[in-house]
């Protein structure tokens, strides 16, 4: 099956958040109350209740003109995901369709995938300390919707054609396009995510650098998540091999020596 | 057959308090580490189990601190003082160990320089063991990710160490075929005096000068 993606527009977003209305309407999610923090933005950011969210970004733009920028903001759903290496029971899993689905029941809320992911995606709800309810939230892309033939809610929603649906490589060859076209306007417009951790299915297109719009320039998995499984837990096995079969080695000996000696008296 | 005490009943309790939770905390938390097994842990409950497993793990000492702390603060101390004496254990430790090649090693102490290292690493991880757990427990949300994360490689780090330990603390107190007297004296605090004579010279010989040819007493009870 085709690799199936998001296309999401800031330059077509007008932030009227109806793909936050929507994601928590079609996942159950409840509103959280928010205080006003000296920013349209609201909610504030994503949270075990809220998958997507809008952000807000004020910045300057050539001759001081300012510029308000909007973008989706949701789990990426990479190709090379961390999350999905660093859960330790599964829970996280690269779908045949690409995105990253995540079956609450197999999670533990150990929380390996949070400190896994460079977006800052995933959130542990629950109840903390007793640790037994603790799960994991996250977008998973509508896979209720998506797998019976319907776009994701966001999409199906999203009243500007700021959040689009379909086939990646269709998507890719559009995003293109839509840079190609921005470029007589914005000399910096590119696109975000045909490359990033070998292709995250959220593909944005961009008029400015990535870090104006707040996404990292280049994503990388943390070090520290990785080093478990490339180094410390090879290093594990050889440690405890090593262990065993030297303590073997030595029963073998020392124990040929007491027979010996327990005969020579 | 004259015996003395080793361990007095406290200090044997608490170690089987520590070991069989550091038992469920390894059993629990492996879970984790073998990809194959993760699946194991699906519902939560090794998740809980190592949590009650901790608090019992670290509760236990220092509770036993809080009723021996004279006694607690020499084993503290006496993991932290090495010597050349203890470089004199390293070099007849192989021919010791291997072949029963007695003649190199130097008069040991109550614990043995190996016995000190195998105190020291286990100190040093379970304060490892205790702090990251507590961050990764309580402080996840509260401190920086990065906090979380070099948590857990340092409760790895320990896990390998002090696991790799526990396997050589086993093989030594339990099968090792010269070992014959270390499990016993754990479970029920004696040991031969022909035993600590030659494995324990040292500690054996300040016991007798303590009580001056009574019966000996224990170590743990040194004052009395």
């Amino acid at each position: 099956m085709a690799e199936k993606a998001m296309l999401l527009d800031p330059t077509r977003c007008t932030a009227c958040r109806g793909c936050v209305v929507a994601c928590k309407a079609w996942n159950e999610r409840e509103a959280e109350k928010t205080t006003n923090r000296g920013s349209y933005e609201n909610p504030p950011g994503l949270s075990p209740n809220t998958w997507t969210t809008v952000r807000f970004a004020e910045k300057e733009g050539p001759n001081g003109v300012p510029r308000w920028l909007f973008t989706v903001y949701r789990c990426m759903h990479c190709t090379d995901a961390g999350c999905v290496k660093a859960c330790p029971t599964g829970a996280l899993y690269h779908h045949e369709l690409g995105f990253v689905g995540i079956q609450r029941d197999r999670c533990i809320g150990c929380g390996y995938c949070v400190s896994a992911c460079p977006f800052g995606v995933p959130q542990v709800g629950g109840v903390p300390f007793a640790g037994v309810k603790e799960k994991v939230y996250k977008c998973h892309f509508c896979q209720d919707r998506v797998t019976n033939g319907l776009e994701p809610a966001c999409a199906k929603t999203c009243p500007s054609g700021a959040i689009r649906f379909g086939d990646r490589e269709a998507l890719l060859n559009e995003a293109r396009a839509r840079v190609e076209k921005l470029r007589a306007r914005y000399p910096g417009a590119r696109v975000y995510g045909d490359r990033e951790l070998k292709g995250l299915h959220m593909v944005y297109v961009l008029d400015d650098a990535p870090k104006v719009y707040g996404l990292p320039e280049n994503p990388q998995i943390p070090v520290a998540s990785t080093l478990w499984q490339d180094l410390l837990q090879p290093l594990g096995y050889v440690a405890v091999g090593v262990t065993a079969v030297g303590l073997l080695l030595n029963y073998l000996v020392a124990r040929a020596r007491t027979i010996r000696e327990r005969e020579r008296r | 057959m004259r015996e003395i005490e080793r361990f007095r009943l406290s200090t044997r309790f608490l170690h089987w308090t520590v070991a069989a939770s550091a038992l469920l905390l390894a059993l629990t938390g492996i879970l984790l580490w073998v990809p194959a097994w993760g699946a194991a842990a699906v519902g939560g409950w090794s998740r809980l189990l190592h949590r009650i497993a901790a608090v019992i793990f670290m509760a236990a000492p220092l509770l036993y601190a809080l009723f021996n702390w004279r006694l607690s603060l020499s084993f503290v101390k006496e993991a932290f003082t090495w010597g050349k004496e203890d470089m004199g254990w390293f070099q007849a430790a192989p021919d010791y160990y291997f072949g029963g090649d007695e003649s190199k090693m130097p008069p040991q102490d109550h614990i043995n320089t190996g016995q000190k290292l195998y105190q020291l690493v286990s100190i040093l991880c379970s304060a490892a063991f205790f702090l990251t757990g507590l961050l990764m427990w309580f402080f996840r949300e509260l401190l920086p990710i990065e906090v979380f994360r070099w948590a857990v490689i340092v409760h790895d780090i320990a896990f390998i160490l002090g696991g790799s330990m526990v396997l050589l603390h086993i093989y030594l107190g339990a099968i090792h075929p010269r070992m014959t007297e270390s499990l016993r004296s754990m479970v029920t605090g004696k040991a031969s005096v022909e035993y600590v004579k030659s494995h324990h010279r040292k500690w054996f010989e300040r016991v007798i000068r303590a009580t001056e040819g009574e019966s000996p007493q224990g170590p743990d009870s040194k004052a009395a």
